[in-house]
């Protein structure tokens, strides 16, 4: 091999490696599973599991938040998926909902998970047409979160223990 | 030194050292890059190894040099730079007096390595007596001082350890494969600076000599 060719390939060679360390430490992956499925999704080969996911929207439709959101894990080991981290926030606003109080430190689990998935979302924009969800867009979502997590005067109203879970 | 070395072994070795030195396992943030600070020491470092002829700029960077490999050789320096910097992070311990300790302990003896100005020899096993200390400190001395132990007793004494030196010492427990990965950053380091393309000593006391006009040319 020719040293021009050599060293046009130890060039290429480094900056993908460079781009490869540049982009995990701003991706700060927790698990191989991320490390892999974030990689799949750079060249657009990532793709959530859909046996996992249908399992997952079943245990969500029975209440069952936890298996759910386990399934929901399986379903996107990468957290890359924008519409399956918006059920996972789902499921921990609708474990967390009170008639009375609500559960902060869920919430607050909910907030982070539909932060990740409007950031996941192409344009931040976000709508799943789902007819068992009250509410079908990231913002809904998002603001029902925060304003469960927001302590003002209408905590006090008597009238909320009329309100429904969405 | 070859073009293989030079284009993809010492870059690769050097992101090698700035990828695993980054990672710490079981920590909220996995990977954490060099700060501002080490980044400084890293570039003491470059700055000792051009002086002592370890590492010898010219044959990186010179303008009878294609582009291509000019470019290669800005690498070389570059990713040298990071992987330095990279190795004093992994060195310095992660909190209270011992942090701060080593931080300044790193920058007063590379200052002094660049007054002693010591050669190629001496200043890579001066790197490895340093870098094998601080390990040994931080990896076993601080991180035993640190284990809470399974018997009440240990933890007692922990506890009693900790009042005293006002929680000063006492490091958060960390993963056992930060210390292999520790190791493996220190000795990867060590591979690729002594792998870097460096002056004869004879070569650098004749140029030394000739810039304070010691030695008149014929």
């Amino acid at each position: 091999m020719s040293e021009t060719a050599t060293r046009s390939i130890g060039l290429v060679l480094v900056s993908a490696f460079a781009f490869l360390i540049g982009w995990l430490y701003v991706r700060q992956p927790h698990t191989l599973a991320q490390v892999t499925g974030g990689l799949s999704a750079v060249v657009g080969t990532y793709s959530v599991d859909e046996r996992a996911f249908a399992d997952a929207r079943r245990f969500f439709k029975n209440d069952q938040f936890v298996e759910a959101r386990m399934a929901f894990d399986r379903a996107d080991p990468a957290v890359r998926d924008a519409r399956t981290q918006f059920y996972i926030a789902y499921s921990y606003y609708r474990q967390g909902w009170g008639r009375l109080s609500h559960d902060d430190r869920l919430y607050t689990e909910g907030l982070a998970a539909i932060d990740r998935a409007i950031a996941l979302a192409p344009g931040g924009r976000l709508v799943v047409d789902d007819p068992a969800l009250g509410m079908h867009t990231a913002e809904e979502l998002k603001a029902e979160l925060e304003a469960g997590l927001r302590v003002d005067a209408s905590d006090f109203n008597p009238a909320r223990v009329f309100t429904s879970r969405k | 030194m070859t073009a293989a070395r030079e284009a993809i072994a010492l870059p690769i070795l050097f992101l090698l050292v700035l990828l695993a030195g980054g990672v710490h396992i079981g920590a909220a943030d996995p990977l954490v890059p060099p700060s501002p600070y080490v980044l400084v020491l890293g570039a003491l470092i470059v700055r000792v190894a051009i002086q002592s002829g370890a590492l010898a700029p010219e044959q990186l960077l010179a303008s009878t040099r294609s582009t291509l490999a000019n470019l290669n050789g800005a690498v070389v320096l570059a990713t040298m730079w990071l992987a330095s910097a990279q190795t004093i992070a992994v060195l310095i311990p992660d909190s209270g007096v011992p942090r701060l300790a080593f931080s300044v302990f790193f920058l007063m003896l590379l200052l002094h390595t660049a007054a002693a100005a010591p050669d190629r020899q001496r200043l890579l096993r001066s790197l490895a007596v340093t870098f094998g200390s601080a390990f040994v400190i931080k990896f076993v001395v601080l991180d035993t001082l640190s284990t809470p132990g399974d018997s009440g007793f240990r933890r007692a004494l922990l506890a009693l350890f900790d009042n005293v030196t006002a929680g000063a010492l006492i490091q958060a427990p960390q993963h056992p494969l930060n210390a292999y990965l520790a190791l493996l950053v220190v000795a990867l380091f060590l591979m690729g600076v002594f792998l870097l393309p460096f002056r004869e000593p004879l070569e650098r006391y004749s140029s030394l000599n000739a810039a304070a006009g010691l030695i008149r040319k014929p």
